[in-house]
């Protein structure tokens, strides 16, 4: 008996610092593949004496490309003012007679943050948000997402209900019309 | 109004009131969640909840008319097979778009059913297929949750806690 709750709290203290291990690895809050927020931090910056002109101009600065290639990130396309400080990177797909890819993708925020220009991601979801209702001609952005974007999941959620009517079909079904069985 | 034919009900119903009002209000009941159905693309609603509006106003047959008179209205053959049609209706659908774009398309793309001209536009008529398959789908499993306890619960008190000649 003492050999079993030895074991048990050997096996407990092996699972907890199993969790720690594994808990170490989990990114912190504004890993750039992870999507919490509307943008997320990419932690790629340069200074914005150099950059800002040539942004304005709708050019990407070669030191900032250079960054973003470093990083394995897919390179921008061109670059559109927003307002005072921000401006949209944006990637236009080379297959573009595809019907069903994005067409262009708002994909980098840069934004002028003190002395420094600093890269942020867009959250997936925001193309949903804003490109959604132009795209499906569907105003009810839920409806849009539920059954388009997100179709492969509603479908197993449909299959979900379905095996569930089924489960409680051949549990509580009434045996009267089987009465060869007795 | 119809007391004696109620009575099959087995003492459940035979309100007039009761009866005069669900009768009354089903109909509406099931405009209403057709309503919810088709709305879904528009505004508040889907499949989902205009489903569970629909097996709703059977629920409510059954509590006005007693089971053997609503279950006669709504057959549980029917109702089983409407199990199926709606997931169906769905993969169906999402079928469809490869086979109608000769598999340029992927799974539940609409766009590229040719139901109209415009790629958006036959993206949304696909959305309400869907829904409608998904409608479908909930209205046939919520009546037939309710069906199979109250059909139960029925046989056991007809026949005295009965269930005792199904041995097997």
């Amino acid at each position: 008996m003492k050999l079993i709750s030895l074991s048990a709290l050997f096996f407990v203290i092996f699972l907890g610092v199993l969790f720690i291990y594994v808990a170490e690895d989990i990114p912190d809050f504004g890993d750039p593949y992870s999507a919490p927020n509307r943008y997320v931090n990419l932690s790629i910056s340069m200074d914005a004496a150099e950059g800002e002109d040539n942004l304005n101009k709708g050019v990407i600065p070669e030191s900032l490309m250079d960054k973003i290639e470093e990083r394995r990130l897919p390179l921008p396309s061109r670059v559109e003012p927003i307002k005072e400080g921000e401006w949209d990177a944006i990637i236009v797909p080379e297959e573009a007679e595809q019907d069903f890819y994005p067409k262009e993708q708002k994909y980098y925020l840069i934004k002028k943050e003190g002395a420094k220009l600093w890269v942020y991601r867009y959250a997936p979801i925001i193309r949903y948000i804003e490109e959604g209702e132009k795209e499906t001609e569907v105003p009810n952005m839920v409806t849009y997402i539920l059954a388009d974007y997100r179709g492969y999941d509603t479908l197993g959620e449909t299959s979900v209900i379905f095996t569930a009517g089924v489960a409680v079909i051949l549990l509580l079904r009434r045996r009267e019309k089987r009465p060869e069985a007795r | 109004m119809n007391t004696e034919k109620s009575e099959i009900g087995k003492g459940r119903g035979g309100d007039v009131i009761v009866e005069t009002v669900a009768r009354l209000m089903v109909p509406f009941i099931q405009l209403f969640a057709l309503y919810v159905i088709i709305h879904g693309a528009g505004g508040p609603g889907g499949g989902f909840q205009g489903g569970v509006i629909f097996g709703a106003s059977f629920i409510l047959l059954v509590i006005a008319f007693g089971i053997v008179k609503a279950g006669d209205r709504f057959p549980e053959a029917v109702n089983t097979a409407f199990f199926s049609l709606g997931v169906y209706i769905y993969a169906g659908v999402g079928l469809l778009c490869i086979i109608l774009s000769l598999g340029v398309a992927q799974y539940l793309n609409y766009g590229f059913i040719p139901l109209t001209a415009h790629f958006e536009e036959n993206r949304a008529l696909g959305m309400d297929l869907v829904e409608i398959g998904i409608g479908i789908t909930v209205m046939a499993v919520i009546t037939s949750i309710f069906f199979n306890l109250v059909w139960k619960r029925e046989e056991s008190e007809e026949e005295g806690g009965g269930g005792e000649e199904v041995q097997e």
